[in-house]
């Protein structure tokens, strides 16, 4: 069966005066229908660029630089999402594909009332007033918010609060696939808890698919079936979660996951150095600079994306036999 | 949620009903103490610095009058006139009693202030509201076009920030906006008045007419507005059209409008449901700022094109040190800039849910 979503060498960058600085580079992707992949890394990594490329809203100087992504939401067709014209992907989107910013803070308008918010889309996708209303309350039930918050503005509710409104719009026309940037960043640890139990609930529910984007490994361990570790734009390994919590392949996941406090008296192990910006880029393996595993091919010829078996893929030269056995 | 539950949450949402409406008149009751605040201070402030201003009015008005009657001056003869009119004026007093007397009457004796001087004995306030309605109609109208053309202008460009033509329109308006409006009233009358001859540009109406329900008359008095209103609205739009598309730049990087994209809405519902409905806001408060700063604007162009307004009456009023006048047209001047403020102000709540609260 093919992926809901097929990404394929995709790379965005910011548009400088003379050249483009990339930021994500030739990722592959497949997200599967009814899954939810979190993508993981540092600040910087790219991760949100990448978010923002699957939307379609990369805004100047964010530019695409090339690749595809392939849409197939259930309906028979697939969509070109890079290539589709602008009023066809407006018609796609909420209906096929939605979003949950990161800054969910600030991504309702101050001076509407959250049900026109959320009725004002419904009805620009051919829905009726009174079924745009009773879609909007059934949805704000979802996140166990009451239908009278569909009077409030914005800035009389609780961050909580208006997350689960952001949450209730997104889902309000059963997308195929919603895209959820740091949703829970801006939360306290209980209420980020909650939203997390009702986005994977919502899951059940709808049978919706989510792509969850977060610097929090604990996020993804506690709702994520499979993870993407980003690493300066690329992916550096791909796995489902509960294998790659256990036995980490690429040093970088090793030195992520070692950096999760644990308890037990166990010191906490950092990564040292820092992430490169997208400026300077290392040659070669872009994290090799601060690989304890570092070897000669590491710093010439950037690894490819492979998978050592049972559905885990990692790009380091350590699995790769060819480069392996050369030494 | 229980039937129970569900009633008590309506009668919540009723007290914060009632709280909101008493938190909106607290509003409404502090903005008018602070409007009427201003106004005396304001009135104070013009009293005494004309009264700093060198030069004596009897001295210049009556020692005119006697130069050029050119006959042998009696001195003390001229002292009494002098002293007789300083009586009339008021001014033979301490000035802290001036003053006091000054507020007294434009308060308890229905906005008596004074007798002119530029006209005497015609009173200040009658005068005042003679030269008013040209006032008035020329800046409220010019100031409200330009702030509509303005707004809807920098909107636009706004939301083209990254086409040609917008870029364009940046320019041109930075220049436009820069640019004094007596120049801008200069070229008008010089290009569209006398050398091309296009519209008048002097005097409030054709010289041949006199006022009266006519579409003559009426026809008259509107060609002969559009000049003056014009060059205010190209300096005062130009403005507003820069402001409002620096706001609407500013909210087109908020989150919401990102959000707002990425739900499929068309382009015409987040210009303006989400973008413009935004920008308005400090749009609407760039208005009551505004309109301070451009009546001496007003005033300036009504000297330029010979209209019998409140500018050209400070004028004449200015040449004779005539206190009681210039004091009148201040006092007017500011209570139509705190009025007009003050409504703005009153006005934001509508477009603002926030301060219907939290103010």
């Amino acid at each position: 069966m093919p992926a809901l979503l097929e990404i394929r060498g995709l790379s965005a960058g910011l548009q400088g005066r003379r050249s483009v600085t990339q930021v994500v580079s030739n990722v592959d992707l497949d997200v599967h229908a009814g899954e939810i992949l979190g993508i993981v890394g540092e600040s910087g990594c790219g991760k949100s660029t990448l978010a923002t490329a699957i939307m379609r809203l990369l805004v100047p100087p964010q530019v695409l630089q090339s690749g595809s992504m392939t849409l197939r939401p259930g309906d028979g067709k697939a969509y070109d999402l890079l290539d589709l014209p602008e009023n066809e992907l407006r018609q796609l989107r909420w209906r096929h594909l939605s979003y949950i910013p990161q800054g969910s803070m600030n991504s309702l308008n101050p001076v509407l009332r959250v049900g026109r918010q959320m009725t004002d889309t419904l009805i620009q996708h051919g829905l009726s007033q009174d079924e745009a209303q009773e879609r909007s309350i059934a949805a704000l039930e979802l996140v166990n918010l009451e239908p009278r918050l569909t009077d409030s503005y914005p800035h009389e509710l609780s961050g909580g609060m208006r997350q689960r409104v952001i949450i209730a719009s997104a889902v309000s026309m059963r997308p195929a696939l919603i895209v959820a940037d740091e949703l829970t960043t801006a939360l306290d640890v209980v209420t980020q808890r909650q939203i997390l139990q009702e986005l994977a609930g919502i899951r059940d529910e709808l049978g919706a698919t989510i792509l969850i984007i977060t610097h929090d490994m604990g996020v993804v361990a506690q709702i994520a079936d499979r993870v993407a570790v980003m690493y300066a734009g690329k992916i550096a390994e791909l796995g489902r979660v509960n294998g790659l919590f256990e036995a980490p392949l690429h040093p970088y996941s090793q030195g992520l996951i070692g950096s999760i406090p644990r308890g037990g008296g166990q010191r906490v192990q950092g990564l040292p150095g820092e992430a490169p910006s997208p400026w300077n880029y290392p040659n070669g393996c872009r994290f090799h600079p601060r690989c304890p595993h570092v070897f000669a091919p590491c710093s010439e010829q950037a690894p490819a994306l492979l998978s050592p078996g049972n559905g885990r893929w990692t790009a380091c030269h350590l699995y790769d036999p060819e480069v392996a056995s050369n030494e | 949620m229980t039937p129970d539950s569900s009633s008590r949450a309506a009668e919540s949402s009723e007290d914060e009903k009632t709280a909101g409406r008493h938190e909106v008149f607290l509003y409404v009751l502090r903005r008018f103490g602070v409007y009427l605040f201003t106004l005396w201070a304001a009135i104070t402030v013009a009293f005494f610095i004309f009264r700093l201003v060198p030069g004596d009015p009897m001295n210049i008005l009556l020692g005119n009058l006697a130069r050029a009657e050119g006959r042998q001056r009696d001195a003390a003869a001229e002292e009494a006139i002098i002293a007789r009119y300083r009586h009339i004026f008021g001014m033979d007093e301490p000035l802290p009693l001036q003053y006091i007397n000054y507020l007294r009457k434009a308060v308890l004796s229905g906005l008596d202030l004074g007798p002119s001087f530029v006209e005497y004995p015609a009173q200040t306030k009658d005068l005042v509201f003679r030269r008013m309605p040209w006032t008035i109609g020329i800046f409220t109208t010019s100031v409200l076009l330009a702030w509509i053309v303005g707004t809807g202008l920098g909107a636009l460009i706004g939301w083209l920030q990254r086409s040609r033509l917008s870029k364009l329109a940046v320019v041109i308006s930075t220049l436009l906006q820069i640019t004094p409006v007596y120049l801008v009233a200069l070229g008008l009358i010089i290009y569209v008045g006398y050398t091309w001859r296009i519209l008048p540009a002097g005097g409030p109406y054709a010289r041949h007419l006199q006022p009266e329900w006519s579409w003559e008359f009426i026809s008259s008095l509107l060609t002969h507005a559009i000049l003056p209103m014009l060059s205010n609205i190209i300096v005062i739009g130009a403005g507003f059209t820069l402001g409002m598309r620096a706001l609407m730049i500013s909210v087109l990087g908020e989150d919401y409008l990102t959000f707002a994209r990425a739900k499929g809405l068309s382009p015409f519902t987040v210009l303006k449901d989400y973008a413009f409905r935004n920008a308005l806001i400090p749009q609407v408060t760039a208005l009551a700022i505004i309109v301070g700063a451009t009546l001496n604007g007003t005033f300036i162009i009504e000297v330029l094109f010979q209209l019998p307004g409140l500018g050209t009456l400070f004028v004449q009023a200015m040449g004779l040190r005539d206190f009681n006048t210039m004091q009148a047209v201040v006092l007017f001047s500011i209570f139509a800039v705190l009025t007009l403020t003050l409504i703005v102000d009153l006005a934001l709540p509508l477009l603002d849910p926030r301060i219907r609260r939290t103010a």
